[in-house]
């Protein structure tokens, strides 16, 4: 029998009997759209979360620090695992690390307008620089200018400076408003015994006015890893902080035995990126096997998607139930229909239709319940997917906070491959639940033709 | 003349509990090209077990069924189908005609169980649809038929395959007797016309006569065997084989 022909036998069938097949079809639909709107907003959680923390510092880079819980002190190894100019280089060797970053942080205050604010001024690689996101006016320091200056985080213009008196927070146009800059002192001095009292110190505290090269881009409301800080070119900062504190290099630095300040620099965080998300974990035990303490956002990804993956499937098995529900519908649809169509599958077969015929027959039928199904049920997932997202977008301002998620992004996400795999998946619940009958169809005896009623 | 179908000693047995109902107790005949037969009997003779098996329906507890020569009662179920589609029309009792189907659609469904397209399936039961005088009622529905259309309409799906046999059970048992006459005259004709072969089976003793020969079975024997002598087909049997044809009478 060709198949067009046991196709079209089969949706006659089904329209037969309209109101069964459309109960059958409406569970299908049930079913479909629950898995489907369940798994999509496992899918845009852990979207969501993806973009959360790629907004908040890149995937790819993972933070190395002194580790501090040595055990052996012993002079050797703790050179080993000091963040130096020589560590930066060993880091720099490793399989799949494409840039290292030191990166030297000193703390000032700042006053401007009459409000104050404490915050870190970074500086770092030009390759950490070029992955800052920037307002479109400013733009990297570059590498080997004479003069010193800063990129701003969008939140120390925002949310850092502080009235003196009032401590009423107050907004910085860094472009208008003239920034003094005071550096710590330093608590090193070659010589001990004449040191300064600490009001001389102060006193003696010389107040800056660097030049701004950029502001990183997102308002008020945007958090990132780098929005406090400022950042600077590692090597002009050093040279900018040498004039400062001469050959002690740093306002605090570390000193050796003898009480004499390091001769190179110790940093407080060393920045390795990697080529490739997958090979951070790999890179990240290496660093961790040399004996530092190390972390990255994709640690905490991974451990969140973890969570999220049992979240999803629990999510899914709810949507499975349903479905699993539907399957029966669809069987004892079948059944039932094969009660009632005896004779005619007797007569079917007594004219000569192959057994095989009779069995792909229902299994069509119960295969179209299946698609039509799966096909109505991916529409109404789609529309309650994008109720949940009205609602849970600006639109929906109460119900979005309730959630937590409010910052753009979709809690409900349905790809492509999820609406294929939800209609082949319809097609495979309707025939996998036709085929006991089907089988059934075919076995039944040719005699039932003959008989009369 | 070599004979169609050759039965020899069948036995259809049920066991029903512990005891055994014959409901076919050795039966050996022959039938011809071209002869239209009547297998007669009264309910429970046996008469539609026979029929049942000749056609591959049921399997026979014993015996030997060969059509065209090959051993049907050694064939499994798929290819009993297969044999049925290529060979065998079936007319009914009671029509069954698919409901949701028109009366060409009807004639052509055999066809498409062969899987023949579309076009050509409906030419063929168009012209056997004019051949049996209901040519103008291809497009209603069963349900708006009478009996004795829908009955055509039957007989029209049995020919359409271009059959070598054509078994029909009691195709008149729900009819009136004008129609009756009426479909039974037409079922000679197309046998005699077209030179089919037609086992039909019924209760009626007046309905049998139009037959070329009768079998008459009475509780799973053969106890009678009435040749119309004027039929052309048994003369010419007779002519060239110089007997009648084979049919065993038992029991009394």
């Amino acid at each position: 029998m060709r198949l067009y022909d046991l196709f079209k036998l089969a949706l006659s069938n089904l329209k037969r009997r309209k109101t069964r097949t459309f109960l059958t079809i409406l569970g299908v639909v049930i079913g479909t759209a629950s898995i489907v709107v369940m798994v999509s907003l496992g899918l845009g959680m852990s979207q969501m979360m993806l973009k959360s923390y790629q907004d908040e510092g890149s995937l790819t880079m993972i933070r190395v620090y002194e580790s501090y819980e040595r055990n052996d002190s012993s002079e050797k190894n703790k050179q080993l695992t000091e963040l130096t100019d020589d560590n930066v280089e060993r880091f720099r060797a490793l399989d799949h690390v494409v840039e290292v970053s030191p990166a030297l942080d000193v703390s000032v205050s700042a006053k401007c307008n009459g409000a104050e604010s404490d915050f870190t001024i970074r500086g770092v690689s030009q390759y950490y620089l070029s992955q800052l996101k920037l307002r479109e006016c400013g733009e990297i320091p570059k590498k080997d200018q004479n003069e010193l200056s800063l990129i701003y985080g969008n939140q120390i213009l925002y949310n850092s400076f502080y009235k003196t008196k009032t401590y009423e927070s107050m907004e910085i146009d860094p472009y208008k408003d003239t920034i003094f800059l005071t550096f710590p002192a330093s608590d090193y001095s070659e010589k001990r015994s004449n040191s300064d009292s600490e009001s001389d110190t102060v006193k003696k505290q010389k107040k800056y006015i660097i030049p701004v090269s950029g502001i990183l881009s997102g308002g008020k409301d945007d958090w990132s890893e780098n929005s406090y800080n400022a950042y600077a070119d590692i090597d002009t900062l050093k040279k900018f902080l040498r004039k400062l504190y001469k050959k002690a290099l740093v306002p605090a630095p570390r000193t050796t035995k003898n009480g004499k300040a390091y001769t190179y620099y110790v940093y407080d965080t060393i920045y390795v990126f990697v080529d490739d998300m997958n090979n951070v974990k790999e890179v990240q035990k290496q660093l961790a096997d040399m004996g530092f303490s190390v972390n990255s956002n994709m640690e905490w990804l991974e451990s969140a998607q973890q969570q999220l993956g049992m979240v999803q499937m629990v999510l899914g098995g709810i949507g499975g139930v349903s479905l699993l529900v539907a399957a029966i519908g669809i069987m004892n649809t079948m059944m039932m229909s094969i009660y009632e169509r005896t004779k005619e599958i007797g007569v079917m077969k007594v004219l000569g239709c192959d057994m095989s015929d009779i069995r792909n027959m229902f299994l069509f039928e119960s295969g179209i319940i299946g698609l039509m199904g799966g096909i109505a049920g991916l529409m109404v997932s789609y529309l309650i997917s994008f109720i949940i997202n009205f609602l849970t977008s600006d639109n929906g301002e109460s119900v979005s906070m309730f959630i937590g998620y409010s910052e753009g992004g979709s809690l409900s996400y349905i790809p492509l491959w999820l609406a294929a795999f939800a209609i082949i998946f319809a097609i495979a619940v309707g025939s996998v639940a036709g085929y006991v009958p089907a089988v059934r169809a075919m076995k039944l005896s040719p005699l039932a033709a003959i008989r009369n009623e | 003349m070599e004979p169609l179908i050759k039965v020899r000693d069948l036995y259809k047995i049920f066991n029903i509990g512990s005891n055994k109902v014959y409901a076919l107790n050795g039966v050996s005949f022959d039938i011809y090209k071209g002869e239209f037969i009547a297998i007669v009997g009264t309910s429970g003779s046996g008469k539609s077990t026979c029929l049942n098996m000749l056609a591959g329906l049921e399997a026979p507890s014993k015996g030997v069924i060969q059509i065209a020569n090959k051993r049907i009662d050694r064939m499994n179920e798929a290819q009993l189908v297969r044999f049925r589609r290529q060979n065998v029309g079936f007319i009914f009792q009671s029509y069954n005609l698919i409901p949701s189907m028109n009366a060409i659609e009807n004639v052509a469904m055999p066809l498409m169980f062969r899987g023949v397209g579309h076009e050509e399936r409906m030419k063929a039961a168009k012209h056997y649809m004019e051949l049996i005088g209901i040519g103008d009622q291809s497009m209603h529905m069963p349900n708006q038929m009478s009996g004795g259309q829908q009955q055509r309409v039957g007989i029209a799906r049995a020919l359409v395959i271009d059959p070598q046999i054509i078994f029909a059970d009691e195709p008149t048992g729900n009819l009136d007797s004008h129609t009756t006459a009426d479909v039974l005259d037409l079922m000679k004709r197309i046998v005699s016309e077209e030179q089919r072969t037609m086992v039909m089976v019924t209760h009626d003793p007046h309905i049998a006569s139009w037959a070329d020969r009768q079998l008459k079975v009475v509780d799973g024997h053969i106890v009678e065997t009435v040749i119309n002598e004027s039929s052309p087909i048994e003369i010419k049997i007779k002519e060239e084989n110089g007997e009648p044809p084979f049919c065993e009478v038992t029991g009394s």
